[in-house]
Protein backbone atom coordinates (compact mmCIF):
# COMPACT_ATOMS: atom_id res chain seq x y z
CA UNK A 1 0.00 0.00 0.00
CA UNK A 2 1.18 3.35 -0.77
CA UNK A 3 0.81 6.70 -0.01
CA UNK A 4 2.19 10.11 0.19
CA UNK A 5 1.94 11.48 3.68
CA UNK A 6 5.06 13.29 3.11
CA UNK A 7 4.47 16.58 1.34
CA UNK A 8 7.29 19.06 2.29
CA UNK A 9 6.15 20.97 5.37
CA UNK A 10 7.57 24.46 4.22
CA UNK A 11 5.39 24.27 0.80
CA UNK A 12 2.40 22.77 2.70
CA UNK A 13 2.82 25.94 5.30
CA UNK A 14 3.04 28.30 2.27
CA UNK A 15 0.21 27.36 0.50
CA UNK A 16 -1.63 27.28 3.72
CA UNK A 17 -0.84 30.86 3.98
CA UNK A 18 -1.36 31.71 0.44
CA UNK A 19 -4.89 30.17 1.17
CA UNK A 20 -5.03 31.87 4.23
CA UNK A 21 -4.07 35.13 2.30
CA UNK A 22 -6.59 34.81 -0.33
CA UNK A 23 -9.64 34.67 2.37
CA UNK A 24 -12.15 33.71 0.41
CA UNK A 25 -13.58 30.35 0.45
CA UNK A 26 -13.00 29.04 -3.33
CA UNK A 27 -11.54 30.59 -5.89
CA UNK A 28 -13.30 30.10 -9.30
CA UNK A 29 -11.60 28.12 -11.82
CA UNK A 30 -8.94 29.73 -14.28
CA UNK A 31 -10.76 30.46 -17.30
CA UNK A 32 -8.52 27.74 -19.11
CA UNK A 33 -9.58 24.73 -16.78
CA UNK A 34 -13.01 25.33 -17.85
CA UNK A 35 -12.90 24.12 -21.05
CA UNK A 36 -14.36 21.18 -22.58
CA UNK A 37 -17.35 18.99 -21.64
CA UNK A 38 -16.67 17.38 -18.25
CA UNK A 39 -17.20 13.67 -17.62
CA UNK A 40 -17.55 11.97 -13.82
CA UNK A 41 -15.42 9.07 -13.36
CA UNK A 42 -17.00 7.00 -10.61
CA UNK A 43 -15.03 4.73 -7.51
CA UNK A 44 -16.47 1.46 -6.84
CA UNK A 45 -18.39 0.63 -3.52
CA UNK A 46 -18.37 -2.40 -1.92
CA UNK A 47 -22.22 -2.69 -1.40
CA UNK A 48 -22.58 -1.78 -5.35
CA UNK A 49 -19.44 -3.69 -7.12
CA UNK A 50 -21.17 -3.11 -10.58
CA UNK A 51 -21.48 0.77 -10.58
CA UNK A 52 -18.26 1.15 -12.60
CA UNK A 53 -15.13 2.42 -11.54
CA UNK A 54 -12.50 0.83 -10.15
CA UNK A 55 -11.29 -1.51 -7.25
CA UNK A 56 -12.55 -2.11 -4.28
CA UNK A 57 -13.86 -0.19 -0.75
CA UNK A 58 -10.47 0.58 0.71
CA UNK A 59 -9.17 2.20 -2.69
CA UNK A 60 -11.50 4.85 -2.84
CA UNK A 61 -12.29 5.14 0.99
CA UNK A 62 -9.39 6.73 2.47
CA UNK A 63 -10.81 5.98 6.15
CA UNK A 64 -11.44 2.38 5.29
CA UNK A 65 -7.45 2.25 3.84
CA UNK A 66 -5.89 3.59 7.56
CA UNK A 67 -8.42 0.28 9.04
CA UNK A 68 -6.88 -1.73 6.21
CA UNK A 69 -3.27 -0.42 7.26
CA UNK A 70 -3.93 -1.07 11.12
CA UNK A 71 -5.30 -4.65 10.33
CA UNK A 72 -2.07 -5.69 8.99
CA UNK A 73 -0.15 -3.88 11.36
CA UNK A 74 -2.45 -6.27 13.33
CA UNK A 75 -1.44 -9.16 11.72
CA UNK A 76 2.09 -8.61 11.68
CA UNK A 77 1.97 -8.00 15.94
CA UNK A 78 -0.52 -10.60 17.13
CA UNK A 79 -0.16 -13.61 14.02
CA UNK A 80 3.53 -13.43 12.63
CA UNK A 81 4.91 -12.29 16.54
CA UNK A 82 2.99 -13.36 18.53
CA UNK A 83 3.02 -9.72 20.13
CA UNK A 84 0.04 -8.41 22.79
CA UNK A 85 -0.73 -4.79 22.03
CA UNK A 86 -1.99 -1.76 23.64
CA UNK A 87 -2.45 1.80 22.72
CA UNK A 88 -2.47 4.79 25.27
CA UNK A 89 -4.37 7.96 24.18
CA UNK A 90 -5.57 10.75 25.78
CA UNK A 91 -4.48 14.70 25.59
CA UNK A 92 -1.39 15.73 27.33
CA UNK A 93 -1.35 15.88 30.59
CA UNK A 94 -3.61 13.04 31.16
CA UNK A 95 -0.95 10.89 32.98
CA UNK A 96 -0.50 8.63 30.06
CA UNK A 97 3.44 8.52 30.18
CA UNK A 98 3.15 7.82 34.51
CA UNK A 99 0.28 5.41 33.89
CA UNK A 100 2.48 3.40 31.66
CA UNK A 101 5.69 4.21 34.60
CA UNK A 102 3.41 2.03 36.80
CA UNK A 103 2.18 -0.55 34.60
CA UNK A 104 6.02 -1.03 33.81
CA UNK A 105 7.01 -0.46 37.41
CA UNK A 106 8.39 -3.27 39.70
CA UNK A 107 6.24 -2.02 42.92
CA UNK A 108 2.96 -3.69 42.81
CA UNK A 109 1.02 -5.93 40.64
CA UNK A 110 2.13 -5.51 36.98
CA UNK A 111 0.47 -6.91 33.81
CA UNK A 112 3.42 -7.64 31.95
CA UNK A 113 5.95 -8.72 34.66
CA UNK A 114 8.47 -10.58 33.83
CA UNK A 115 7.86 -10.08 29.50
CA UNK A 116 9.29 -8.12 27.46
CA UNK A 117 8.14 -5.40 27.14
CA UNK A 118 8.68 -2.42 24.12
CA UNK A 119 7.04 0.92 23.47
CA UNK A 120 6.36 3.10 20.58
CA UNK A 121 5.73 7.12 21.95
CA UNK A 122 4.51 9.55 18.79
CA UNK A 123 5.32 13.16 19.67
CA UNK A 124 4.78 16.29 17.40
CA UNK A 125 8.13 17.33 18.59
CA UNK A 126 10.81 16.23 21.08
CA UNK A 127 11.51 13.01 22.66
CA UNK A 128 10.32 13.87 26.70
CA UNK A 129 8.45 11.21 27.07
CA UNK A 130 10.58 9.06 24.91
CA UNK A 131 13.63 9.85 27.79
CA UNK A 132 11.48 9.39 30.20
CA UNK A 133 10.46 5.75 29.33
CA UNK A 134 13.72 4.69 28.36
CA UNK A 135 14.71 5.23 32.01
CA UNK A 136 12.48 2.06 32.68
CA UNK A 137 15.19 0.05 30.44
CA UNK A 138 12.88 -1.30 27.92
CA UNK A 139 13.62 -0.40 24.50
CA UNK A 140 11.63 3.06 23.25
CA UNK A 141 11.49 4.01 19.70
CA UNK A 142 10.04 7.48 19.38
CA UNK A 143 8.01 8.89 16.13
CA UNK A 144 7.82 12.50 15.49
CA UNK A 145 4.94 12.97 13.50
CA UNK A 146 5.58 16.42 12.78
CA UNK A 147 2.74 18.47 11.14
CA UNK A 148 0.27 16.00 12.16
CA UNK A 149 -1.07 15.38 15.46
CA UNK A 150 -1.31 11.85 15.40
CA UNK A 151 0.16 8.16 14.75
CA UNK A 152 -0.87 6.08 11.92
CA UNK A 153 -0.75 2.71 10.82
CA UNK A 154 2.19 3.24 8.39
CA UNK A 155 3.81 5.35 11.09
CA UNK A 156 3.64 2.40 13.81
CA UNK A 157 4.44 -0.27 10.97
CA UNK A 158 7.96 1.75 10.55
CA UNK A 159 8.57 2.34 13.60
CA UNK A 160 8.17 -1.93 14.05
CA UNK A 161 11.33 -2.48 11.87
CA UNK A 162 13.43 -1.02 15.31
CA UNK A 163 12.21 -4.09 17.32
CA UNK A 164 13.06 -7.71 17.12
CA UNK A 165 9.52 -8.91 17.20
CA UNK A 166 10.43 -12.01 18.00
CA UNK A 167 12.25 -11.01 21.58
CA UNK A 168 8.97 -9.16 22.20
CA UNK A 169 5.89 -9.93 24.34
CA UNK A 170 4.34 -6.61 24.68
CA UNK A 171 3.71 -3.69 22.65
CA UNK A 172 2.55 -0.33 24.00
CA UNK A 173 2.21 2.53 21.54
CA UNK A 174 2.22 5.96 23.55
CA UNK A 175 0.02 8.58 20.88
CA UNK A 176 0.21 12.16 20.49
CA UNK A 177 -1.18 14.27 23.12
CA UNK A 178 -5.19 14.62 21.53
CA UNK A 179 -8.35 13.88 21.93
CA UNK A 180 -9.43 14.21 18.33
CA UNK A 181 -7.32 13.24 15.49
CA UNK A 182 -6.54 9.69 16.52
CA UNK A 183 -10.45 8.60 16.68
CA UNK A 184 -10.25 8.24 12.84
CA UNK A 185 -6.47 6.95 12.83
CA UNK A 186 -6.63 3.11 14.42
CA UNK A 187 -2.86 1.81 14.71
CA UNK A 188 -3.91 -2.12 14.27
CA UNK A 189 -3.21 -2.69 18.59
CA UNK A 190 -5.31 -5.26 20.27
CA UNK A 191 -6.47 -2.81 22.97
CA UNK A 192 -7.14 0.93 22.91
CA UNK A 193 -7.00 2.93 26.15
CA UNK A 194 -8.11 6.39 26.42
CA UNK A 195 -6.92 8.20 29.07
CA UNK A 196 -8.56 11.67 31.07
CA UNK A 197 -7.95 13.14 33.84
CA UNK A 198 -10.55 15.81 35.72
CA UNK A 199 -7.79 18.38 35.39
CA UNK A 200 -9.67 18.61 32.06
CA UNK A 201 -12.40 19.24 33.20
CA UNK A 202 -15.30 16.75 34.46
CA UNK A 203 -17.12 17.28 30.48
CA UNK A 204 -14.16 16.10 28.77
CA UNK A 205 -16.29 13.16 28.29
CA UNK A 206 -18.68 14.52 26.48
CA UNK A 207 -16.69 16.53 24.29
CA UNK A 208 -15.52 13.97 22.58
CA UNK A 209 -17.43 11.04 22.71
CA UNK A 210 -16.64 9.62 19.32
CA UNK A 211 -13.14 8.71 20.86
CA UNK A 212 -14.75 7.09 23.80
CA UNK A 213 -16.69 5.07 20.95
CA UNK A 214 -13.73 3.49 19.30
CA UNK A 215 -11.22 2.59 22.59
CA UNK A 216 -11.98 -0.72 24.94
CA UNK A 217 -11.22 1.56 27.87
CA UNK A 218 -11.88 4.82 29.50
CA UNK A 219 -9.23 5.09 32.27
CA UNK A 220 -10.54 7.93 34.62
CA UNK A 221 -6.77 8.98 35.97
CA UNK A 222 -5.59 11.24 38.72
CA UNK A 223 -8.21 10.12 40.68
CA UNK A 224 -6.91 12.05 43.85
CA UNK A 225 -7.01 15.46 42.39
CA UNK A 226 -10.57 15.55 41.22
CA UNK A 227 -11.64 17.61 44.44
CA UNK A 228 -9.11 19.79 44.20
CA UNK A 229 -10.23 21.17 40.59
CA UNK A 230 -13.91 20.81 41.41
CA UNK A 231 -14.59 17.77 38.98
CA UNK A 232 -16.78 15.07 39.60
CA UNK A 233 -15.26 11.49 38.50
CA UNK A 234 -18.83 9.85 38.48
CA UNK A 235 -20.27 12.24 36.17
CA UNK A 236 -17.27 10.86 33.90
CA UNK A 237 -18.05 7.66 34.25
CA UNK A 238 -21.52 8.43 33.35
CA UNK A 239 -21.14 10.09 30.52
CA UNK A 240 -18.77 7.00 29.03
CA UNK A 241 -21.73 4.61 30.21
CA UNK A 242 -23.68 7.63 27.99
CA UNK A 243 -21.63 7.59 24.68
CA UNK A 244 -20.26 4.36 24.67
CA UNK A 245 -22.18 2.03 26.73
CA UNK A 246 -19.98 -1.27 26.09
CA UNK A 247 -16.74 0.40 27.22
CA UNK A 248 -15.67 0.02 30.69
CA UNK A 249 -14.41 2.45 33.04
CA UNK A 250 -11.42 1.55 35.16
CA UNK A 251 -10.74 4.69 37.83
CA UNK A 252 -6.74 5.28 38.50
CA UNK A 253 -4.17 7.52 40.14
CA UNK A 254 -0.98 6.93 38.91
CA UNK A 255 0.23 9.38 41.97
CA UNK A 256 -1.18 7.39 44.72
CA UNK A 257 -1.38 3.72 42.77
CA UNK A 258 -5.23 3.35 43.28
CA UNK A 259 -6.95 1.28 40.45
CA UNK A 260 -3.34 0.11 38.96
CA UNK A 261 -4.34 -3.49 39.93
CA UNK A 262 -7.80 -3.43 37.96
CA UNK A 263 -6.47 -2.03 35.48
CA UNK A 264 -3.73 -4.38 34.74
CA UNK A 265 -6.29 -7.36 35.68
CA UNK A 266 -8.20 -6.09 32.72
CA UNK A 267 -5.63 -5.89 30.79
CA UNK A 268 -4.33 -9.82 31.76
CA UNK A 269 -7.75 -10.91 30.98
CA UNK A 270 -8.01 -9.17 27.40
CA UNK A 271 -4.48 -10.58 26.66
CA UNK A 272 -5.84 -14.11 27.64
CA UNK A 273 -8.67 -13.82 25.70
CA UNK A 274 -6.57 -12.44 22.70
CA UNK A 275 -4.72 -15.76 22.91
CA UNK A 276 -8.35 -18.01 22.93
CA UNK A 277 -9.55 -15.99 19.94
CA UNK A 278 -6.84 -16.42 17.76
CA UNK A 279 -6.06 -20.38 19.26
CA UNK B 1 -5.60 19.27 11.99
CA UNK B 2 -5.69 15.75 10.90
CA UNK B 3 -7.85 16.93 7.84
CA UNK B 4 -4.28 17.66 5.69
CA UNK B 5 -3.98 14.39 6.01
CA UNK B 6 -6.91 12.98 5.03
CA UNK B 7 -6.80 15.91 2.25
CA UNK B 8 -3.24 14.79 1.07
CA UNK B 9 -4.96 11.16 0.86
CA UNK B 10 -8.11 12.06 -1.53
CA UNK B 11 -5.95 14.32 -3.28
CA UNK B 12 -3.39 11.56 -4.20
CA UNK B 13 -6.77 9.11 -5.29
CA UNK B 14 -8.13 11.60 -7.19
CA UNK B 15 -5.62 12.43 -9.32
CA UNK B 16 -4.23 9.23 -9.63
CA UNK B 17 -8.05 8.07 -11.01
CA UNK B 18 -7.74 10.99 -13.22
CA UNK B 19 -4.12 9.64 -14.70
CA UNK B 20 -5.78 5.97 -14.82
CA UNK B 21 -8.53 7.79 -16.97
CA UNK B 22 -6.27 9.55 -19.22
CA UNK B 23 -6.90 12.99 -18.39
CA UNK B 24 -4.60 15.79 -17.03
CA UNK B 25 -6.21 17.04 -14.24
CA UNK B 26 -9.28 17.40 -12.13
CA UNK B 27 -12.34 19.78 -12.33
CA UNK B 28 -14.21 18.19 -9.20
CA UNK B 29 -14.48 15.84 -6.88
CA UNK B 30 -17.30 14.42 -4.43
CA UNK B 31 -16.68 13.15 -1.29
CA UNK B 32 -19.05 10.57 1.11
CA UNK B 33 -17.90 11.65 4.56
CA UNK B 34 -19.96 9.17 7.88
CA UNK B 35 -20.89 11.54 10.64
CA UNK B 36 -19.48 8.89 12.90
CA UNK B 37 -15.78 10.24 11.82
CA UNK B 38 -13.87 13.47 13.58
CA UNK B 39 -13.87 14.89 10.05
CA UNK B 40 -15.29 18.51 9.45
CA UNK B 41 -16.16 18.88 5.28
CA UNK B 42 -14.98 22.78 5.54
CA UNK B 43 -11.89 21.53 6.91
CA UNK B 44 -11.27 19.12 4.70
CA UNK B 45 -11.94 21.06 1.68
CA UNK B 46 -10.05 24.00 3.23
CA UNK B 47 -6.56 21.27 3.33
CA UNK B 48 -7.59 20.36 -0.06
CA UNK B 49 -8.00 23.63 -1.35
CA UNK B 50 -4.31 24.08 0.03
CA UNK B 51 -2.42 20.80 -1.01
CA UNK B 52 -4.19 20.37 -4.58
CA UNK B 53 -2.05 23.89 -5.40
CA UNK B 54 0.43 22.93 -8.25
CA UNK B 55 -1.38 19.83 -8.60
CA UNK B 56 -3.71 18.61 -11.50
CA UNK B 57 -6.52 19.11 -8.84
CA UNK B 58 -5.75 22.82 -8.11
CA UNK B 59 -8.80 24.43 -8.04
CA UNK B 60 -11.04 22.00 -8.58
CA UNK B 61 -14.43 22.57 -6.54
CA UNK B 62 -15.12 19.82 -3.67
CA UNK B 63 -18.48 18.53 -3.16
CA UNK B 64 -19.37 16.65 0.31
CA UNK B 65 -21.91 14.44 0.92
CA UNK B 66 -22.57 13.47 4.58
CA UNK B 67 -23.21 9.71 5.22
CA UNK B 68 -25.69 9.09 8.52
CA UNK B 69 -24.25 6.79 10.69
CA UNK B 70 -25.83 3.58 10.85
CA UNK B 71 -26.20 0.47 12.98
CA UNK B 72 -27.55 -2.94 13.84
CA UNK B 73 -27.99 -4.64 17.16
CA UNK B 74 -27.61 -8.07 18.22
CA UNK B 75 -31.25 -7.83 19.65
CA UNK B 76 -32.47 -7.54 15.71
CA UNK B 77 -32.66 -3.52 15.38
CA UNK B 78 -31.01 -2.30 12.86
CA UNK B 79 -31.34 1.82 11.12
CA UNK B 80 -30.33 4.92 11.49
CA UNK B 81 -29.05 6.00 14.65
CA UNK B 82 -30.19 9.37 17.00
CA UNK B 83 -27.62 11.73 17.42
CA UNK B 84 -26.64 12.40 20.86
CA UNK B 85 -27.72 15.03 22.92
CA UNK B 86 -25.51 17.86 24.92
CA UNK B 87 -22.37 16.92 22.88
CA UNK B 88 -21.10 18.10 19.36
CA UNK B 89 -23.16 18.14 16.83
CA UNK B 90 -23.29 14.80 14.94
CA UNK B 91 -21.92 12.07 17.15
CA UNK B 92 -24.10 9.17 16.64
CA UNK B 93 -25.86 7.99 19.33
CA UNK B 94 -25.09 4.38 19.87
CA UNK B 95 -26.96 2.79 22.11
CA UNK B 96 -29.52 0.57 20.45
CA UNK B 97 -33.24 2.10 20.74
CA UNK B 98 -35.26 -0.96 21.39
CA UNK B 99 -32.79 -2.67 23.76
CA UNK B 100 -30.03 -0.58 24.67
CA UNK B 101 -26.63 -2.31 24.01
CA UNK B 102 -24.19 -0.99 22.29
CA UNK B 103 -24.93 -1.40 18.42
CA UNK B 104 -22.48 -2.22 15.96
CA UNK B 105 -22.05 0.91 13.27
CA UNK B 106 -22.84 -0.43 9.62
CA UNK B 107 -22.37 3.24 8.37
CA UNK B 108 -21.25 6.93 8.88
CA UNK B 109 -17.50 6.06 9.65
CA UNK B 110 -16.63 7.02 5.28
CA UNK B 111 -14.41 9.35 3.85
CA UNK B 112 -14.96 8.07 0.29
CA UNK B 113 -14.18 9.40 -2.95
CA UNK B 114 -17.48 9.15 -5.08
CA UNK B 115 -16.66 10.70 -8.40
CA UNK B 116 -13.72 13.15 -9.42
CA UNK B 117 -15.28 15.38 -12.65
CA UNK B 118 -12.57 15.22 -15.15
CA UNK B 119 -12.27 16.59 -18.99
CA UNK B 120 -13.79 14.80 -21.55
CA UNK B 121 -11.50 13.61 -23.74
CA UNK B 122 -7.50 13.27 -23.24
CA UNK B 123 -6.58 16.99 -23.10
CA UNK B 124 -2.87 18.47 -24.18
CA UNK B 125 -1.32 20.22 -22.17
CA UNK B 126 -0.99 24.18 -22.70
CA UNK B 127 1.77 25.57 -21.98
CA UNK B 128 1.36 29.30 -20.26
CA UNK B 129 4.65 30.58 -21.49
CA UNK B 130 4.88 31.12 -25.01
CA UNK B 131 8.10 29.53 -26.53
CA UNK B 132 11.40 31.01 -25.34
CA UNK B 133 14.35 29.65 -27.41
ZN1 LIG C 1 -30.95 -3.90 20.57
Amino acid sequence: MTYHATHDVDRLLASLARTITRLQPRQPLPPDRRRGPLRTHRFGHESDPEAGGSGDTAEADVLAAVRETAGDVHERLGHDHDVFAVELLGATGAGKTALLESLLGDEGPTPFAGERVGVVTGDVAGTDDADRLRALDVPVVNVTTGRDCHLDPERVDSALDDFDLDRLDVLVVENVGNMVCPADFPLGTDVRAVVVSPTEGDDVVRKHPLLFQVCDVAVLNKGDVAAAVGADVQRMADDVDHVAPETPVVRTSAETGAGIDELSAWLVDRRRERVHSHG
Amino acid sequence: MHELAIADRLLDRAVSAARDAGAERVDGLTVELGTATHLVPEQVAFCLDAVAEDTPAEGATVTFERVSARGECSCGWHGELETLAETVAGVPDRRCPDCGAEVELTAGRECRLKTVEIPEAPTTRKTDQTDQT
